[in-house]
């Protein structure tokens, strides 16, 4: 087992009590790959993250990056949360620079990651507000321009466009492609949205209901910038719809 | 974020002071029942002024004003400190609040006045005793909130915060004691005023100065000037202490009540 897997899943199990969720998952990830994984409601995606990112003990099976065990301490991981993980006591500033000054980083590289990062995602004006002042999307914008800014080699985002409008989902799906792309890093990407996952990803699984199995792998060659209307396109999410909807 | 000063709601404020104060002239007038009883704000006004400048048994107002505010700034500090640390403990530690917990519910429904003959049995009759009945009035407000505080963090930004690689005594520093700070606020908000209000009752307990004690003197001698004089002193002095601590608490909270 050498490196060529930034993160392999091996046999993955979790159970709540008696409750089996995850049922013996295994699934690699290349380096600089954008997965999306897509399943049904209630199909225990997140548990399925949470699980990824150690946030729950596993039942069995192992989680390794760059084949070593997950250590949070150790990898750079973030993590983008459904809701708005940003801390009310900070500032939008305070909130990016929290990442790389737990990492200790030198205070040099944290002014000039933060003022990066911040402008790429058009914070740079409301930096010293608090995140109450702030609207939903900006807050989310926040929380991507933290997670980028520890320059993660690994990055975990569980459904975070879910509750934004459909014109700020275009445009943080497009920012978080050029993101992805300039700063080169791994991406697992969580959503029940199948339009958003076909526009987005490199690969795409599908999970079945609980307990939850992998259902198909489905690669996603599609040349990018990509177009929702174009036909090539609109079939790919038809196949992914389809094997949602059919058990 | 400049705060506007609300003009109406000042002179408001004002108003229902003045309207109180006319009210207590008027139901305490010549020829009232309560006229008999009670003397009216002119007369407690002027007692007060005199007392700013001859003494009321060994010291003038002043005097008494400053024991009051040591015992209650001794106690409510002590309070602030233990309920601090034991809250934040509970709240974060769950061994401690296995242990900690049951102990803390028993204890927390007992009123300071049941404490007194602990307190002189424990403290003596001196100023410890004192310290010790404003401290246990303070205590448990101070913990309990403190304590709701560190519980109530939120989930999602530990999580953010323990995947960005957070060690765990960092979560509790940069998470847990920064989200709890209007918490702690709070319950320091309500001790300061129950350790005012204890310090009347620690007071009755033989001393020979201090606020409580000019009023249970006033009591003795059946002198109300001297009593309302000690409430105003108390009521005045809990206001400017209270109006202290929120100014701290904006300053240091400005993100909670953007």
């Amino acid at each position: 087992m050498g490196n060529e897997y930034k993160v392999q899943v091996n046999h993955l199990t979790k159970k709540f009590g008696n409750l089996l969720v995850l049922d013996d998952i295994s699934f690699h990830v290349k380096e600089n790959e954008f997965l999306c994984i897509v399943g049904p409601t209630g199909c225990g995606k997140t548990t399925f993250l949470n699980s990824l990112s150690k946030l729950y003990d596993i039942t069995a099976g192992e989680i390794l990056i760059n084949g070593m065990p997950v250590d949070l301490k150790k990898h750079n991981v973030a993590y983008i949360f459904q809701e708005y993980s940003n801390m009310p006591w900070l500032t939008i500033r305070q909130n990016v620079e929290f990442g790389l000054r737990i990492k200790h980083r030198p205070e040099a590289e944290i002014r000039e990651q933060t003022d990066y990062f911040l402008d790429m995602v058009g914070l740079t004006k409301f930096q010293d507000y608090y995140p109450d002042q702030l609207s939903a999307s900006m807050l989310q914008r926040a929380a991507i321009a933290r997670a980028f800014a520890v320059k993660p080699e690994l990055l975990l985002m569980d459904e975070p466009y879910g509750q934004l409008d459909i014109e700020l989902r275009f445009r943080l799906e497009d920012e978080l492609i050029r993101l992805w792309r300039e700063v080169g890093t791994t991406v697992i990407f969580i959503t029940h949205n199948i339009e958003e996952a076909v526009y987005l990803s490199n690969r795409i699984l599908v999970l079945t209901n609980k307990p939850t199995k992998i259902k198909e792998e489905i690669h996603n060659d599609l040349p990018r910038p990509r177009n929702i209307a174009d036909p090539a396109f609109v079939e790919l999410r038809r196949k992914v719809t389809d094997l949602i909807k059919w058990w | 974020m400049k705060k506007k000063i609300d003009v109406t709601r000042i002179i408001m404020g004002i108003l229902a002071v003045v309207l109180f104060l006319c009210l207590w002239t008027l139901s305490t007038r010549e020829g009232t029942t309560l006229g008999k009883l009670m003397p009216g704000p002119g007369e407690v006004f002027k007692r007060l002024l005199k007392m700013t400048h001859t003494n009321i048994g060994s010291l003038t107002i002043f005097g008494h004003m400053l024991n009051s505010l040591r015992r209650v700034l001794v106690g409510f500090f002590l309070a602030s400190v233990c309920g601090i640390l034991l809250g934040l403990g509970m709240g974060w530690n769950r061994k401690c609040e296995a242990i900690l917990r049951p102990l803390f519910e028993l204890i927390r429904p007992i009123p300071p006045l049941a404490w007194i003959s602990l307190a002189i049995v424990w403290f003596g009759l001196g100023e410890g005793g004192k310290y010790f009945i404003i401290f246990v009035s303070g205590f448990a407000n101070v913990t309990i909130n403190v304590y709701s505080g560190a519980k109530a963090v939120d989930p999602e930004v530990i999580g953010a915060a323990r995947m960005l690689g957070c060690p765990k005594h960092r979560i509790f520093t940069s998470v847990v004691l920064p989200s709890s700070i209007p918490y702690i606020f709070t319950g320091l908000q309500i001790a300061i005023s129950s350790s005012w209000a204890a310090v009347v009752a620690a007071e009755m307990v033989r001393s020979t100065n201090g606020i409580g004690w000019m009023i249970t003197a006033g009591q003795n001698i059946n002198d109300m000037e001297q009593i309302l004089a000690g409430i105003i002193v108390i009521g005045v002095v809990g206001f400017l202490l209270t109006t202290i601590m929120r100014g701290i608490e904006a300053r240091l909270c400005a993100w909670s009540r953007v």
